[in-house]
């Protein structure tokens, strides 16, 4: 087909605009992720915060290489605009996730925003930061009959595993 | 005066007896050899001793250069990996064929291709390569050449039947990877000789890189050139544009791209598993 048409047809493209152009699209993002490394947990739009995880994990993994590595020096120093947060993802953030090869972030849906333009908001935080958890934490109910069985069943196979061997 | 005449008189007389003497000899020579030849059967032709084939057992298979030739790595996209690999075996096996050698973009090539339309079935161009594109079987390279004043680029499919031949008469890299601007630059640096020899090259060590920086015609050109979308490194631009035009054209450059990691792609370990796949394909049968 004609090229000028293929430019308004997007059939299959993936990649998402935001702002006014490429360049307003990165530093929206940069921001974002300025904020979420400052504070480990935000909420922003779910368009936003599918971007910007993808540029999160990735800062991370060029922050496993260390401070010395100088193309992970440019790129934390070009993605963090407040400078005082390049040393709190190499010092704090990087050694965090040092086990963990993927999955540095947890994005959780939110009810829309009450504003006019009802938006679809998210949270983005990395794991193990200090907050309470996101959503609530099912705790199985010890004193229910099924629990308390099973609980001597295991306590009597270990002991007759002990007296075994 | 008369003394010198009198020596080079005799110079002269020696040397001519000496030339007759060979002479002599010569012709004697000639005759006892037609006088055995005819005692035997016809007079055998000439053969010339055979060339002593030079095996350089010094170095060894490891040092000789790895190189992957770039239509084996598939780019980034969503199909099923068994395409690339049915794709790559299908490589494998046209290359037991024909022999692609490794070569770069601003190496000097020589292709010959059958053609049902000449005299002798085959027609030989001789180019510049400035172009390697295409992935899988449908790659391609584009040679360029400037014949009777006139520039002539020729895009070649490297596993097509047609090809018999790919002949690497210099083997050399450039400073980009690709050399359309070549269209715009002066006459002279596109010219190659189509009946150059090939030059000899070393199959261990680094490729040569010609650090050539080329002068350009007047513009217009076929594309801005000097636009840093395009990263051109061989260009002599301070010879055709003002420092103010440099300028102008930077404004088109977007310098949050290089940080950009969804743009990025490190195929260093997909390329190693592909190496190693063609070397097991290639050991087999």
């Amino acid at each position: 087909m004609r090229l000028a048409l293929q430019l308004l047809i997007s059939h299959g493209r993936v990649a998402r605009r935001m702002g006014l152009g490429p360049e307003s699209r990165i530093n929206i993002l940069r921001n974002i992720l300025t904020g979420l490394v400052r504070h480990e947990r935000i909420e922003t739009t779910t368009a936003r915060a599918d971007e910007v995880r993808f540029y999160a994990e990735k800062l991370i993994d060029y922050a496993k290489r260390g401070d010395t590595d100088e193309k992970a020096m440019k790129m934390a120093s070009f993605w963090l605009t407040e400078k005082d947060l390049v040393p709190k993802l190499f010092k704090v953030l990087a050694p965090r996730f040092e086990t963990q090869q993927k999955g540095y972030t947890r994005m959780v849906r939110l009810p829309a925003r009450l504003n006019l333009d009802r938006a679809k908001m998210a949270v983005l935080e990395y794991k193990g930061n200090p907050f309470p958890h996101l959503s609530p934490i099912r705790k199985e109910n010890e004193l229910t009959l099924i629990n308390q069985l099973l609980k001597a069943y295991r306590e009597e196979r270990s002991q007759f595993l002990a007296a075994k061997s | 005066m008369a003394a010198c005449m009198k020596r080079l008189d005799r110079a002269m007389l020696s040397i001519r007896l000496l030339r007759n003497i060979q002479l002599h000899n010569e012709r004697s020579l000639s005759t006892s050899l037609h006088r055995l030849a005819l005692d035997g059967e016809q007079p055998s032709k000439f053969t010339p001793p055979v060339k002593p084939v030079i095996i350089d057992k010094t170095q060894s298979v490891a040092s000789l250069r790895k190189f992957l030739s770039p239509e084996f790595v598939p780019p980034r996209q969503r199909t099923n990996p068994a395409k690339f690999s049915m794709e790559r075996r299908d490589m494998v096996r046209r290359r037991k064929v024909l022999h692609i050698p490794e070569f770069y973009v601003g190496s000097i090539l020589a292709v010959t291709m059958t053609d049902p339309h000449s005299a002798g079935k085959n027609n030989r161009f001789v180019g510049i390569c400035i172009q390697r594109g295409g992935r899988g079987l449908g790659a391609t390279f584009v040679l360029r050449n400037i014949i009777d004043n006139q520039g002539v680029e020729i895009c070649y499919e490297m596993y097509s039947p047609r090809v018999q031949q790919i002949e690497v008469l210099k083997l050399e890299k450039r400073l980009d990877d690709n050399l359309m601007y070549l269209r715009d630059a002066l006459p002279e640096y596109c010219t190659v000789d189509p009946d150059m020899k090939p030059h000899p090259f070393s199959t261990t060590g680094e490729v040569p890189v010609n650090k050539i920086k080329v002068k350009m015609l007047p513009k217009p050109w076929s594309k801005r050139w000097e636009r840093p979308k395009f990263d051109v490194k061989g260009i002599r631009f301070d010879l055709c544009l003002s420092p103010e035009q440099m300028e102008h054209a930077q404004k088109w450059a977007q310098p949050w791209l290089e940080y950009d990691m969804l743009k990025e792609y490190d195929t260093s370990k997909l390329e190693e598993d592909i190496y190693t796949e063609i070397q097991q394909e290639a050991a087999t049968k």
